[in-house]
């Protein structure tokens, strides 16, 4: 059971510090994709010795996030922060491997913060507006060190704000799932259960978002792929994932040859 | 007025394009990405225009308001590089530059917005998490190699194009046939997402119901409740309210003895 020792302080710590970083990614350094859940979860988990759990929060939330797009002005929720502090709460809550119980228990928590993450996101931006400001009011230094000031501590806000609410978030959420091992049994089943449904409503939110349609004709002809080669003659998931993929592909040439 | 006469070469623009991946650092609501874009352009800038009051004229006029796709911003400063070096040789005095950005920023956040959050991620996301729920713990990597071989190659490409079209969208869309790529990357994630559910008997434990019934009846009952989710998913409902009822219907079931 967890305990806040200094070990846990320091793991606390550790995981905002990087946390933090592999945030930044979301919006203000390269975006090279290292703050999406299924990168950023698997990480954190194997920093802190549970990379299965990690790897099952990581997906699950990756698939339920995805098609929140920063578009325009809308800022849409931290699935880092979500992935990130769901992923370390269960490890440092239960050390040497999680139950699934648990990282259900911490999903949930977490689905909570994106609120909160919104709010502080949207703080953030509205001060940078104020540093950007100063780059012409402030007329007693060089205009490309005013300039690199503004856009650096932009920079350093996007930083501080995750690592605030790390700081808020993991010892709140450790607190609450050390708890939760003291609830009935069949509440351990129910969140089970709910973890195992999780990658469907995934799947279910991807399919919303990328087709028009509730029965998508490419959805089912990938599912008829998989289930022919997979059920009736085994071959390996690789080996039908990439027939999946060759379906599709064949199928959006004809599409396009179509119209 | 034209006392620079600097030719801008490969390593300035390499130099514009490093920049160019804090185009968004200090993003706010008010400027959005102007302080970014001025950040990215003030050392082409300053040794273009050796003058420090042309030089800071010149940087003030970049910090006008500007957003668009973070990674097809690089188009644009490619072409500005263009335009200001034109300015700053005599080769094109009259050129309307701030009405050039204006011009290009919202049709190419539309399209960027569209390939790379709306397409590109969605499928590379699918692949690595199919991979990954069928016990294929590297798929993270095949995650970032994917996304970023076509994002940084991209990124890298539309610069030079920008600098040497000189901001011709035209041509930017005849090479990169970006809506064509949407269409094609979407279908493939919609046939892996089916393909997702087709192997379901072949997912990890973690992932897997524990219930004991054929594979081919597992495969079919995932694919219900996915459309039942995505038939619930096109009446509105949000995906933290289908989170938490998920949650709640696990709650009862288990309550009352059926898990």
């Amino acid at each position: 059971m967890a305990m806040f020792d200094m070990h846990m302080i320091l793991a606390v710590l550790g995981t905002a510090v990087v946390g933090a970083l592999v945030g930044l990614d979301r919006t203000a350094v390269g975006q090279v994709m290292v703050s999406q859940p299924i990168v950023a979860a698997p990480f954190v988990g194997w920093m802190l010795g549970d990379p299965i759990t990690g790897f099952v929060i990581g997906v699950t939330l990756e698939l339920i996030w995805i098609l929140d797009m920063p578009v325009g002005t809308f800022v849409p929720a931290d699935s880092t922060i979500s992935a990130v502090s769901a992923t370390a709460i269960a490890a440092l809550a239960y050390p040497g491997g999680a139950p699934l119980p648990v990282a259900g228990a911490s999903i949930l928590l977490t689905t909570g913060m994106g609120l909160v993450t919104m709010r502080a996101d949207g703080m953030v931006r509205h001060w940078n507006a104020r540093l950007a400001d100063a780059i012409e009011t402030d007329q007693g230094r060089d205009a490309e060190s005013r300039l690199a000031r503004a856009h650096f501590s932009g920079l350093a806000l996007f930083f501080m704000k995750s690592f605030l609410l790390y700081l808020i978030f993991l010892p709140l959420g450790i607190a609450a799932v050390t708890v939760f091992q003291h609830l009935p049994q069949n509440v351990h089943r129910a969140l089970s259960l709910f973890v195992m449904l999780l990658p469907l409503l995934g799947v279910a939110l991807v399919v919303r978002k990328l087709s028009m349609k509730t029965v998508d004709l490419f959805f089912l002809s990938g599912f008829v792929i998989a289930a022919v080669m997979g059920q009736l003659f085994h071959a390996p998931a690789v080996i039908v994932l990439l027939l999946t993929v060759t379906g599709g592909w064949l199928g959006a040439r004809y599409h396009a040859q179509r119209s | 007025m034209h006392s620079g006469h600097e030719e801008i070469g490969t390593a300035d623009l390499l130099g514009v394009l490093g920049r160019s991946l804090l185009i968004q650092a200090s993003w706010s609501f008010e400027r959005m990405q102007s302080v970014g874009f001025a950040y990215a352009l003030s050392p082409v800038l300053r040794k273009l225009y050796p003058d420090r009051t042309e030089y800071e004229s010149r940087l003030k006029l970049h910090l006008d308001y500007f957003n668009t796709q973070p990674y097809l911003a690089a188009f644009i400063l490619g072409a500005v590089v263009r335009l200001e070096q034109d300015r700053a040789t005599g080769l094109n005095t009259t050129a309307d530059i701030r009405g050039f950005k204006a011009s290009l920023m919202a049709p190419l956040g539309a399209l960027g917005d569209s390939f790379f959050w709306g397409s590109l991620k969605p499928l590379a996301a699918v692949l690595a998490a199919a991979l990954i729920i069928t016990g294929s713990w590297w798929a993270p990597l095949l995650f970032l190699a994917i996304y970023n071989s076509v994002h940084i190659g991209l990124r890298v490409g539309v610069l030079f194009r920008g600098y040497r079209s000189g901001g011709d969208a035209v041509d930017l869309m005849s090479r990169y046939r970006f809506t064509y790529g949407a269409r094609v990357f979407k279908v493939i994630s919609l046939t892996v997402l089916g393909g997702i559910l087709g192997v379901m008997p072949l997912w990890r434990q973690e992932f897997r119901p524990a219930v004991s019934m054929p594979g081919m009846l597992m495969a079919a009952s995932g694919l219900t409740i996915t459309l039942v989710l995505v038939a619930i998913l096109r009446r509105g409902s949000s995906p933290v309210k289908l989170m938490l009822g998920l949650a709640a219907v696990c709650l009862a079931m288990a309550y009352a003895g059926v898990i």
